[in-house]
């Protein structure tokens, strides 16, 4: 036996991971720095020259990132709200309040096999999840999140929106289609009738805000509705509001309008054939299409992330320069964490019932809370767009609540209920709408 | 209240929304255990030993030893009882006729069957007839056949379910949920059970109306059978 066989052997399994990690990581610290040294230049060059490109690069991977937890999350209330409305507690066992389930859920998702059914036309069939995803969370891209914080600030970002949710179509026709199943085929054209039926009065109820506005930038329609809560759409159309609420919620395929996979009517409409990863993009963008409806409705109608109340007071935090400070005083802020510990436990350390261990956790939890606290208080009077993300995902997620909420409570409609309602009142009412506002616009600025 | 379009939604939505407040129905199992009635005494089962044989023996005790007959072994349909299965029928067919001829009436030497001795059902008959043999007066004949016998005898109980119509274990489960009945003959120097025992609200309504009476505390009634509910009270 070899003194390296020897030596692994004798290694525990920590020691061995170590042993392989570490001169993995330093090989490709070596690399990552001759790769830095050598074409750094190059690629801040690149980089400097197509900053379009960069951004758009950057934002749809941010997109993209974005969509996992917030599916997560949605997933994660839609559990844990309807329990809590069926008199149950929900997930509770996974993770801290069950936080871990829709994690799990995901994780079992991808473990399962993704099967191919015979006959199928199987790039179409792979095709249909991803241009459904790509085109539920491509609209997130021109969504203003704060001050600054979008994808693009595209002037014709609403056309953009409804071409890109208009994707997500097109990927239930292709699910459809080429599942080689007669009744897979008929659930995409049920979907695809609901979808194109609600697209029309939901495009049409923003064209009294467009009016309003004279802009089709999403940016600019937030912008717009600065001020105070008074200053929001939703009060100079609130028809528009209530067409966009209803079709919105049709078109995310949400309870009382979720036809498309009516769980407990049909088999399972368009993704009757599809299992695995492949059903779980369909999930996936739909949990997403909730989040991208509610915020959708933020935007357009609640002043996206401005705030209700302008902050009544101007806050100026001190500057502080670190390096001005001299050393003696930086000791002291590193020593803050070890102080503020031991003052935290001290506390608990006195009580009988908890040894001196547990009580310098209990210190450390608490100053680590106080301290994340003191921080986030910091970040949120000293930046704009701290502000203006926590407004936009509390408006946000009140939004998505109530889709949970509805679900919940109200029934499915009929199929010719749901055709008759998209056609018969919400379109003439949006086009009532736009008649309204067009005739105010003339009657004002005359 | 309907007439207003959307009124039904919004009393829904309301409904849902006071849901998400109210206390929750799930018991968490393995923490927190649900109150069980005294009485339940859970689903019958066969155990297994450890090297996954089968327990029970066949001997026909338990079925003989319950005393509301609920337990039966074999396949066949027992007027809705339960039933314990293990097996086909054949497998245990000669314990069954064994276990018939108990029931019988082949006197047993156990002391658990000591209640099952016959006794003269004279008194039970006079009682049922008395009764018109209605299942409705089912309290009465038991407090009845019990002043008659000084305890309710098993075979005058099998007789009241035999001439009535109820199912034995109606006629058992009444016999011994009340406080009156004993289903076994008093011993020496038992005392008998006074009124105010015989129901356990009984004794702190009688005890709450003397004290707003202010009566001194009440005499114990002297040789009082227990068959005489019928009678005045004290």
């Amino acid at each position: 036996m070899t003194m390296a066989a020897v030596t692994w052997q004798r290694l525990r399994p920590v020691g061995r991971l170590l042993a392989v990690l570490v001169p993995i990581l330093l090989a490709l610290g070596l690399v990552s720095v001759g790769a830095i040294i050598l074409a750094g230049p190059l690629a801040a060059g690149f980089v400097g020259d197509n900053v379009p490109l960069v951004r758009f690069v950057a934002a749809v991977t941010a997109v993209i990132l974005l969509s996992i937890p917030t599916a997560f999350i949605v997933i994660f209330l839609e559990l844990k709200v309807i329990a809590r409305m069926n008199l149950r507690i929900g997930p509770e066992r996974v993770g801290p309040y069950g936080g871990a389930m829709s994690v799990v859920h995901g994780l079992k998702v991808l473990a399962k096999e993704d099967f191919t059914p015979l006959g199928v036309d199987v790039t179409v069939f792979t095709m249909a999840p991803i241009v459904t995803f790509v085109g539920a969370i491509m609209t997130m891209l021109v969504i203003p999140f704060a001050p600054g914080l979008f994808g693009l600030d595209l002037n014709i970002g609403l056309l953009y929106l409804f071409a890109m949710s208009g994707l997500t179509v097109v990927g239930l026709l292709m699910a459809g289609w080429s599942s080689f199943n007669k009744y897979s085929l008929l659930g995409g054209l049920r979907s695809a009738a609901q979808m194109v039926s609600y697209e029309i009065p939901l495009t049409l109820s923003l064209v009294g805000i467009v009016l309003l506005a004279g802009t089709m930038s999403l940016n600019q329609l937030v912008l717009g509705q600065s001020g105070s809560f008074l200053d929001w759409n939703i009060w100079k159309q609130p028809l528009a509001f209530l067409i966009f609420f209803i079709a919105g919620t049709a078109e995310a395929n949400r309870t009382p309008f979720d036809l498309t996979e009516a769980d407990s009517e049909l088999v399972g409409g368009f993704a009757t054939e599809y299992s695995g990863m492949r059903f779980g993009f369909f999930f996936f963008a739909e949990y997403v299409n909730v989040f991208i409806v509610s915020a959708l409705l933020v935007t357009f109608f609640l002043g996206g992330w401005t705030a209700p109340i302008a902050w009544p007071f101007a806050v100026t935090m001190p500057s502080l320069d670190p390096l001005g400070l001299g050393v003696g005083l930086l000791l002291g802020i590193a020593a803050l964490p070890v102080v503020g510990t031991l003052i935290l436990a001290a506390p608990f350390w006195l009580s009988s019932k908890i040894t001196t261990l547990q009580a310098l956790v209990i210190g450390f939890i608490l100053f680590n809370v106080v301290a994340v606290g003191l921080v986030i208080g910091y970040a949120f009077v000293s930046f704009d767009w701290v502000v203006g993300l926590f407004w936009f995902f509390a408006k946000a997620y009140a939004f998505v609540f109530l889709f949970i909420w509805m679900r919940a409570t109200l029934p499915r409609v009929r199929i010719d209920q749901l055709m008759g309602f998209a056609w018969k009142w919400l379109l003439p009412a949006a086009l009532l709408n736009i008649f309204v506002t067009a005739a105010a616009i003339t009657i004002v600025s005359k | 209240m309907s007439t207003v379009p959307g009124s039904g939604i919004v009393r829904g939505m309301a409904l849902t929304f006071r849901r998400f407040f109210e206390p929750k129905a799930t018991v968490r199992y393995p923490e927190v255990r649900p109150e069980i009635a005294p009485r339940n005494r859970g689903r019958l089962q066969l155990l297994h030993d450890e090297n996954g044989h089968l327990k029970c023996e066949t001997c026909f005790q338990c079925a003989q030893a319950c005393p509301i007959e609920c337990i039966d072994m074999g396949g066949v349909d027992t007027r809705g009882r339960y039933n314990v299965h293990w097996g086909p029928a054949e497998t245990y067919g000669e314990r069954r006729e064994e276990a018939a001829l108990r029931r019988s009436g082949r006197p047993v030497p156990d002391a658990a069957f000591a209640s099952f001795a016959e006794v003269d059902l004279g008194p039970v008959s006079a009682v049922l007839v008395a009764h018109d043999h209605d299942p409705a007066h089912m309290l009465g004949i038991l407090e009845e056949t019990q002043a008659a016998y000084g305890y309710l005898p098993v075979a005058a109980l099998r007789h009241i379910s035999f001439a009535t119509g109820a199912w034995y274990a109606m006629v058992y489960g009444t016999a011994s949920y009340y406080r009156q009945f004993r289903l076994a003959p008093p011993a020496d120097g038992d005392p008998a059970l006074a009124a105010a025992d015989r129901r356990p609200s009984e004794a702190s309504f009688l005890s709450a109306l003397d004290a707003a009476l202010g009566m001194g505390p009440r005499p114990a009634p002297g040789n009082a059978r227990t068959g005489d509910a019928a009678g005045p009270r004290a």
